[in-house]
């Protein structure tokens, strides 16, 4: 029994976060693929052997003969699907040969690698919309939250303010759980509301106003 | 268990007093024996020991703003899955076959005959209501933590329903959020 359990560094996987093992039940394995290819190439040593045969009808002829190129470490990195494409990108990383044409499409899968980053990360998700909620509080009276008003630059309190003065009802700023503020307006204005929003602030399109109905609504309607 | 869980899950942030982070370290301790020589790496007794509340009275103890442990309502406490990857031996071991591991990883909870079919193991010594590692058939890092329904002995006799629930699996809300802002 040690006396003292050292930490076990594990490889997770670069593109969806998972050990690299559990990467054929992650959300896109293809996309992984490549990356355990170089990274741990011996995990699924099967699965590329099966394309082996797909493989070899592609392969360029001028390839097979090529004195630099360990072939078979080659045929397991290629996947059917991209085989010509991949066998490119393996010539320059193997052998060291400048190729014009593939270095563009290493660039572009890179740069899906970096879009792909915030699979295991946490996101921030700012998308800009104005959500509108109607909450029924006694049976006859309601109120209506506006909530993502901030995120068009629009001081809460001044726009509570003109809610207030325009519908002549109550309008608060209210915090909600968490950091995000909402106004509460007393009152079903939902019907003129979109219109008063867009008329005080040009900055909010009528686009990203969404009422809440068991599912967002785009409004305009 | 942690489906769905985001950022906007939690309700409050409260770093603990000393009285109460001792007496969390302490369940931890009896909770883990294994984990006794490394309680003082991973839970510094000088570290600000943040519990974050959240919904579904769900408690994670966070510290340098990465979470380390949860538990439910007072229940025991358990490891995220990234801190067992790391010291995988401090928890019983369940495996289940290959067949159940695509259903665990999307939250379902572990029926008997996944862990009584050949393919699956079961730890004989284990009691009911106890925090176990679900491994999986052939794979080398836990899938998920559950929390046994059954001791294992009423698991292999009557080896029907639902032997463990899930409460942590990888890819799920908790392993997404590896660190806090």
């Amino acid at each position: 029994m040690a006396e003292k359990p050292q930490a076990v560094r594990v490889l997770y996987c670069g593109v969806c976060s998972l050990p690299a093992e559990y990467c054929e039940f992650g959300p896109d394995f293809e996309k992984c693929k490549p990356w355990l290819r170089v990274h741990v190439p011996d995990l699924y040593p099967d699965l590329l052997k099966g394309e082996f045969a797909f493989v070899l009808f592609f392969l360029p002829s001028s390839l097979l003969i090529h004195p630099s190129i360990d072939v078979y470490s080659f045929l397991e990195a290629a996947d059917a699907d991209k085989a010509a494409q991949q066998l490119q990108s393996m010539t320059i990383s193997g052998s060291g040969d400048a190729g014009t044409a593939p270095s563009g499409s290493t660039s572009a899968s890179k740069q899906d690698e970096v879009k792909r980053l915030p699979g295991g990360k946490i996101k921030k998700k700012e998308k800009q919309e104005v959500v509108i909620e109607k909450i029924v509080r006694n049976k006859r009276k309601c109120v209506t939250v506006v909530k993502g008003l901030e995120l068009f630059g629009v001081k809460l309190s001044d726009a509570s303010k003109k809610l207030g003065k325009k519908f002549a009802t109550g309008a608060s700023v209210v915090k909600g759980p968490t950091e995000k503020e909402q106004i509460d307006v007393q009152g079903d204005i939902s019907y003129d509301i979109v219109e008063f929003i867009t008329d005080t602030w040009p900055d909010v399109p009528e686009t990203a106003i969404f009422f809440i109905e068991d599912g967002r609504k785009v409004p305009a309607a | 268990m942690f489906k769905k869980f985001s950022f906007e899950d939690i309700s409050a942030q409260n770093q603990v007093k000393a009285s109460v982070q001792r007496k969390i370290r302490q369940s931890i301790a009896d909770e883990y024996p294994g984990l006794e020589p490394l309680l003082d790496d991973i839970l510094p007794k000088k570290a600000p020991l943040i519990v974050t509340k959240c919904q579904n009275h769900l408690n994670l103890v966070v510290v340098n703003n990465v979470p380390l442990f949860f538990n439910i309502r007072d229940g025991p406490y358990m490891p995220t899955l990234r801190l067992l990857h790391q010291y995988p031996d401090v928890m019983k071991k369940f495996q289940v076959d290959r067949g159940a591991i695509k259903f665990v990883l999307s939250g379902a909870n572990i029926m008997c005959p996944g862990l009584t079919s050949p393919g699956g193991a079961l730890d004989e010594e284990v009691s009911g209501e106890t925090p176990v590692a679900i491994m999986a058939e052939g794979k080398q890092h836990a899938l998920a933590i559950g929390f046994t329904k059954i001791s294992a002995k009423d698991i292999k006799t009557i080896n029907k329903g639902i032997a463990v629930d899930n409460m942590h699996y990888l890819n799920d809300g908790l392993w997404k959020m590896e660190r806090f802002e």
